[in-house]
């Protein structure tokens, strides 16, 4: 049998691995931005802005409560319906940024939330408009709010991205497969993906820990 | 884009889905009830287990929550046949997504566990009841209610990480999706149908875990 520790074992399984982070990073952070639209367009009241609330609630409960597998498929084939000729790559991406948008605008909901009711009164009573409110008053005061939990769904989205492998995505559960498939040993391709998972996860999770004492702890007022 | 949606070609075979839907729930409830035991075990190791024990159930808590339960489902499906354990496809999904719970639920369990104030437990010590008692007459009247929310939380997360048993062929709801798509070719309509009945089923089953909270744990919850 082939040695299965050779450099260009190694160089594949990294290869992989970093189109995981990147996958799950891009995806999240995309999201990050589209979900905290999201729920500032669900704070909004007028009676303009409420078919924009309506499809952002419709938006946010369907895609909470859909299996990424499924939306990964769904997208996969509507862009090869639609005659996009898109990568693999950007698929998967598009699928998990409809996720992390979803997700994350609920923990960026309530990151506005814990703002006082009164700083968003203050600030309209110094005649704000949102955009201002929200750079000069909330994003300082509810960013502390947020980032722990979107920190803690990023550590879960790369996780999740395993599934992405099903639509052919050369990430690292399809690496192992790959490497299952040319005939190493399955404990030793498999095992290594999860002890990799698990070198990319631990670490990221310490560091979650950390910034929520950190940021957690500051807000004691 | 010249894509017109024929709905009727799938209507058919709805019923095939529905079914499909409730394999879902069934490895949702029999990987949850594993998973429970493993994670009541692994709190009372960890709340009043020696040195040793606590950190077997930490490195297995922290191991199989920091890895993807595809990987360890992957892992499980390929490596026991090799030291002479066949397992079928649905018996190795449910093996691995009953291990992954385990991890997940000792967590639970374990912070529940652990708000029992420490007065309470050292009377049960006083008294002489063995640790098995006190965690059924002193703890669990405790905890059931506050540990029930984030439980049935992530029931519903398990119900959803079904999904994937369909990568190894099971016959759950997406596994049978694929079925469909690959007989009719209609994979918009058969993953938008499969879409709102997975987005039904959890909202039946948050509905019926709010009742059950309600009525037997006295748990005010709402249906998120």
């Amino acid at each position: 049998m082939q040695n299965f520790f050779t450099f260009y074992n190694a160089e594949f399984l990294l290869d992989a691995m970093l189109t995981t982070l990147l996958l799950s990073a891009l995806g999240c952070g995309i999201g990050l931005v589209v979900g905290f639209g999201l729920a500032v367009v669900r704070r909004t009241r007028g009676a303009a802005s409420a078919p924009l609330r309506v499809v952002a609630i419709l938006f946010v409960e369907l895609f909470r409560r859909i299996p990424f597998l499924v939306t990964l498929f769904f997208t996969f084939y509507a862009t090869q319906i639609a005659g996009f000729d898109a990568s693999v790559f950007s698929i998967a991406t598009i699928s998990v940024c409809v996720i992390a948008t979803a997700f994350l605008s609920e923990i960026v909901r309530a990151g506005l939330d814990s703002v006082h009711p009164n700083q968003w009164d203050s600030a309209a009573v110094a005649n704000f408009t949102l955009m201002q409110t929200l750079r000069i008053v909330v994003i300082p005061q509810a960013w502390k709010v947020v980032l722990p939990p979107a920190f803690g769904f990023f550590l879960l989205f790369i996780k999740d991205s395993a599934l992405a492998s099903q639509i052919g995505l050369v990430e690292l559960t399809y690496a192992g497969r790959e490497l299952n498939n040319r005939g190493f040993a399955p404990i030793l391709s498999f095992g290594s993906i999860l002890l990799l998972y698990f070198a990319l996860s631990y670490p990221l999770t310490l560091l979650g820990r950390r910034l929520e004492a950190r940021l957690a702890g500051s807000r004691h007022h | 884009m010249s894509y017109t949606f024929h709905f009727g070609q799938i209507v058919g075979d709805i019923p095939y889905l529905v079914g499909g839907g409730l394999v879902s729930l069934e490895i949702a409830l029999l990987a949850f009830c594993g998973g429970m035991v493993l994670g009541t075990l692994g709190a009372i190791g960890t709340s009043f287990g020696g040195p040793l024990v606590r950190r077997i159930v930490r490195a297995y808590v922290v191991f199989f929550t920091n890895t993807p339960q595809l990987v360890q489902i992957f892992f499980l499906f390929f490596v026991l046949p090799q030291v002479g354990i066949l397992l079928g496809p649905f018996q190795a999904v449910l093996l691995g997504m009953t291990i992954n719970a385990g991890a997940y639920l000792t967590e639970i369990q374990r912070a529940g566990f652990g708000s029992v104030r420490q007065t309470e437990l050292d009377a049960a010590a006083v008294l002489g009841m063995s640790t098995w008692q006190s965690v059924r007459y002193v703890i669990l009247p405790h905890v059931v209610s506050t540990l029930f929310a984030p439980l049935s939380n992530h029931f519903i997360l398990m119900v959803l990480g079904t999904s994937m048993a369909a990568v190894f062929g099971v016959e759950e709801l997406t596994g049978r999706a694929y079925n469909i798509n690959a007989q009719t070719f209609r994979s918009l309509e058969i993953f938008s149908v499969t879409a709102v009945l997975y987005v039904a089923i959890t909202l039946l089953a948050s509905a019926v875990l709010v009742v059950l909270g309600r009525t037997l744990f006295r748990v005010r919850m709402r249906i998120v």
